[in-house]
């Protein structure tokens, strides 16, 4: 009778009816698919008989796992070093990141810079353009001659030859991910500065607390969350970014985990890519358990109470203009610039011929030509193009709409249900996604779902697949939105509504979400624009006829085919701000505006 | 004896009435297809776009034409069709130690070969079909001297060539990955080893198993810069103003661009003992075609003089079909086959890996 009523309670309140539901359909969309990959690095796959001398396709073996781990320098090779590279790219570009990205969002949201509107839309470019083609737009300002043909931009304009370790491999790869991920930091951090209850930094400022105590006592504790957030955000996705170190290393043979991993994946040895796949959500799995245990030891960082909330300016006196000169510059060189190099490239027929002369129109509207490319037609020709664009378009709506609502759910399960077993296990499931890298998630949906499994029909080639895998994918970041939100709100807002006998999809509709609504936005808008410029996760997984816009950017970009691939790169940044301003101008929420000026 | 003279007739036929002659494919199969109305084709080379606007025009059937990376269209093609999931309805790959072992011999592709190029094609690239074969020679910036800057390839392990020289990354190609293996066969690594010999008068100390993997192992460590395509190689050694005289080994097609992109690139065809490598494109049919028709249709199309334009137009294509005319400025492949190195399906399979797994561990840092 007591289990009973129990569970009867249990049962009435509603976040533990969505933490069961999400428990049982997360653990076989996360956790069995682990298994798999594991499974994966025991077998003999169908390109793996060219290696593995003697056996047949299937067979189990421990080939791979000596491979990797202990056949001397060969192991050093394939592995070891590319390991120490990851992590090492990993954490440089968490740390830029976050100091970037962090700052810039104490500036626009606490103190009195100017040009605050502008920075705060601009710096979130970098985001949205996919990530290596800022790579691309590294090489053309800073190449030098080691891969011959004309030096970048900043040689031929100041005559100083850039070092190598300055134009390829470790250092650039770092800066231009944590570039590419500091409007994570932005966002994340931004967040929670806006929303922040003026009245700690009243109160310290009333016992005359200096400046930089309240920034080291209140601010940064409060942060601190976000930042852990930002951190592990970051670090994975560095350590599962793919194509900025296969842009930017190549030509010094710098290799990483993931660039073995495609290497290996597609090439003879898929057995030991799904290994290094194994050892990436190894770490993830350790830096999110270190991530807990700190957050856990604090007990609650509520900042948005039912009472009013005032956050202050600081002034920056006579540091204003000189700061807010300076990261405008820096802005406009690391999100304008760019784009406006891309434009450029996009007009010109012979490369570093600027010309007048050279400019041509042809990789827009013209008809193919064989001697320039393959006769590809210009961009805005090309049914292709249209098509891939098309299927990405759909594709990042359907996953946004997805993620974005379960996300939001979770978050508020969780956050309700916070303290027991089972919300903290539904917690780190919907993180779980997020440690596995995208190219080899991409491929264990692969082998996972190439046949009909369980209770689903085999999805290879459909679009469904591709609508799962993404929204799987990206359901971290909107469930770390809906967490954050949630936090921030205080309980008894919602308590206030079930004394009233409010139903509770009411609650939800009428209290919660209008209250928080740019972080629960945040929580769509992140997986569309993720979505929007993904390549890894989809790359093993697209058949051709439902590829979408960046794989195609991708070959153009493999294949030298610069001006195509700019001009393609200027369509996806230009699609994704104009849905931003839609929504903007729509709902009165976007990216930007989750910190808002 | 009696294909011979068939084959003579045909071609002086050809001679005397021109291209066409051999090239109309029964009304039968045109009608077959037209009714299917669409064929999807993956295809290594770009330039399968021209084609299909070409043949859709001439023939009113669809086509959906989609460039894959070699290693890319063998993976998909063998979940499609191992999963009998519905993609292409035919095929243009390459890397041939993969094709074979992964797609031909597990029965995924079909070979098929029109019964007007049954006497037209030579034997030995009817099974599997071949589409062209496609050459990588030594290419050189020749905007200082028109001169070949190389007589043998060991002069690119000495220091005067250190940074100077480029190549795509094997691992990002399987042909070029190809190559390297082919040059440890005993038939290349004897020809290497003798070329040493010839250009410095004795005998080559050996770190490794063969001369081959010696040549590979000092040409990487002589600061050979990898690249991500041999479009961009092409741009890269070729364009003007450069400093020092660059090189690459790419695909010769790359020098249509000289023109238009202003690029000085000149091949080099008399290096010791080869000038570069050479490897076939197969077109072939795959198990679970839809459009079966359709795709036969396009494949006989492609092996005639018209179908093959978008190719032969340039330098650096051999169609399968001899009597296919090539470029005006190229060679025959009678011309380029001894000079080049050619893969050997059987040797590939065995030993590819064992190469790769050496080249991986000598060429990262």
């Amino acid at each position: 009778m007591r289990t009973v009523n129990r569970l009867k309670a249990f049962i009435k309140k509603p976040h533990n009816i969505i933490l069961v539901g999400l428990a049982v359909i997360l653990a076989y969309l996360t956790l069995f698919p682990l298994f798999s990959l594991i499974r994966d690095t025991f077998i003999v796959h169908p390109s793996e008989i060219m290696s593995v001398k003697g056996a047949a396709v299937n067979d189990y073996t421990l080939f791979h796992w000596r491979k990797v781990f202990l056949d001397g320098e060969r192991s050093a090779k394939l592995f070891y070093l590319p390991l120490w590279n990851t992590v090492q790219v990993s954490l440089y570009s968490s740390v830029i990141a976050i100091v970037l990205g962090g700052a810039v969002a104490w500036l626009v949201t606490r103190s009195n810079m100017r040009f605050k509107k502008f920075v705060s839309v601009v710096f979130i470019f970098p985001y949205i353009m996919p990530s290596w083609t800022l790579a691309m737009a590294w090489l053309n300002f800073f190449r030098n001659r080691l891969v011959g043909g004309a030096p970048g931009l900043f040689t031929a304009l100041t005559g100083i030859a850039t070092p190598n370790w300055f134009a390829y491999g470790m250092f650039p790869t770092s800066i231009v991910l944590g570039l590419h991920y500091s409007p994570f930091a932005y966002i994340l951090i931004g967040g929670i500065l806006r929303n922040m209850d003026a009245n700690l930094e009243e109160a310290a400022m009333i016992l005359k607390a200096s400046r930089a105590k309240i920034l080291a006592r209140i601010n940064l504790p409060i942060v601190m969350p976000a930042i852990l957030s930002t951190f592990l955000l970051v670090f994975s996705s560095s350590m599962s970014a793919f194509a900025v170190p296969a842009f930017l290393g190549t030509p010094v043979r710098f290799q990483v985990l993931t660039t073995q991993l495609y290497r290996t994946l597609n090439g003879l040895n898929p057995g030991y890519g799904y290994i290094m796949a194994v050892v990436m959500i190894v770490i993830g799995t350790a830096i999110l358990a270190a991530n807990q245990w700190f957050v856990g030891k604090r007990k609650s960082f509520t900042t948005i109470t039912g009472k009013s909330s005032n956050s202050s300016i600081v002034n920056l006196r006579k540091f204003r203009t000189p700061v807010s000169v300076v990261l405008l510059a820096l802005v406009v060189a690391v999100a304008i610039l760019p784009l406006a190099t891309f434009a450029i490239e996009s007009f010109i027929m012979a490369p570093g011929d600027y010309s007048a002369k050279n400019f041509t129109a042809q990789f827009w509207i013209g008809e193919g030509a064989e001697d320039i490319g393959g006769g590809e037609p210009g961009v805005l020709r090309n049914k292709y193009l249209y098509l891939a664009l098309w299927n990405s378009l759909k594709l990042s709506v359907i996953v946004s709409l997805f993620a974005g609502t379960v996300g939001g759910l979770a978050g508020y399960a969780i956050v309700r249900g916070r303290g027991t077993k089972l919300a903290s296990f539904v917690n780190n499931l919907a993180f779980f996604p997020y440690l596995l890298p995208s190219m080899a998630f991409g491929a264990i949906y692969l082998s996972m779902f190439a046949k009909p499994t369980l209770i689903i029909p085999s999805l290879y080639g459909s679009f469904a697949l591709l609508v799962l895998v993404g929204t799987v994918k990206y359901l971290p970041f909107a469930s770390r939105s809906g967490i954050n939100a949630m936090l921030q709100l205080s309980g008894e807002i919602e308590e206030a509504g079930v004394i009233l006998g409010i139903p509770w999809h009411k609650r939800m509709a009428r209290i919660i979400f209008p209250i928080q609504k740019a972080s629960f936005l945040s929580g769509y808008l992140l997986p569309f624009i993720s979505c929007m410029r993904e390549l890894a996760l989809f790359v093993l997984l697209i058949t051709p006829a439902n590829r979408v816009i960046t794989t195609l950017l991708f070959q153009y970009n493999e294949k030298g085919w610069n001006q195509w691939a700019n001009a393609i790169n200027l369509l996806i940044v230009a699609i994704v701000l104009i849905f931003n301003t839609v929504i903007n101008k729509i709902t009165g929420a976007s990216i930007d505006k989750g910190i808002g000026t | 004896m009696h294909r011979t003279f068939k084959l003579l007739t045909a071609l002086t036929l050809l001679v005397l009435v021109g291209p066409g002659l051999w090239a109309e494919p029964s009304a039968d199969l045109v009608a077959a297809a037209k009714k299917e109305g669409k064929v999807v084709v993956y295809s290594i080379t770009s330039r399968i776009a021209n084609a299909a606007t070409a043949f859709e025009k001439k023939y009113g059937i669809k086509v959906e034409a989609y460039n894959l990376k070699d290693g890319e269209l063998i993976e998909k093609v063998s979940r499609e069709v191992g999963g009998n999931i519905a993609g292409a309805d035919f095929v243009i790959s390459q890397d041939s130690g993969r094709v074979y072992g992964q797609l031909i011999s597990t029965g995924y592709l079909v070979n098929y070969v029109p019964d007007s190029m049954k006497s037209v094609i030579p034997a030995k690239y009817q099974n599997p079909l071949v589409f062209q074969y496609i050459n990588k020679v030594f290419i050189f910036n020749s905007e200082k001297t028109a001169k070949p800057v190389i007589k043998n390839v060991w002069e690119l392990t000495e220091p005067k060539w250190k940074g100077l020289v480029q190549f795509k990354d094997p691992k990002l190609e399987g042909v070029n990955q190809n190559f390297l293996t082919m040059l440890t066969s005993p038939e290349w690594s004897a020809k290497l080893d003798k070329a040493y010999q010839d250009l410095y008068g004795k005998k080559l100390a050996l770190t490794t198993k063969n001369a081959g993997y010696e040549w590979i192992k000092r040409f990487f460590q002589n600061g050979l810069i990898l690249g991500n395509s041999d479009t961009t190689i092409s741009e890269n050694v070729g364009i003007k103003g450069q400093p020092a005289t660059v090189m690459g080994l790419f695909v010769y097609s790359k020098t249509r661009y000289d023109e238009k992109k202003n690029l000085a690139l000149t091949p080099m065809t008399e290096v010791e003992p080869f000038s570069g490598f050479l490897y076939p494109a197969f077109l072939s049919m795959t198990k679970n075609a839809k459009n079966k028709n359709a795709a036969k249709l396009f494949i006989e199309y492609l092996l005639t003089a018209e179908g093959f334009a978008p190719w032969s137009k340039d330098v650096g294509a051999y169609s399968s079909n001899p009597s296919v005319p090539i470029d005006k400025d190229d060679h025959p492949m009678s011309f380029w086959a001894p000079k080049l190195v050619d893969e050997d399906p059987a040797y590939l399979f065995q030993n590819r890996a064992d190469v790769e797994e050496f080249v991986n561990t000598i060429s990262s840092n």
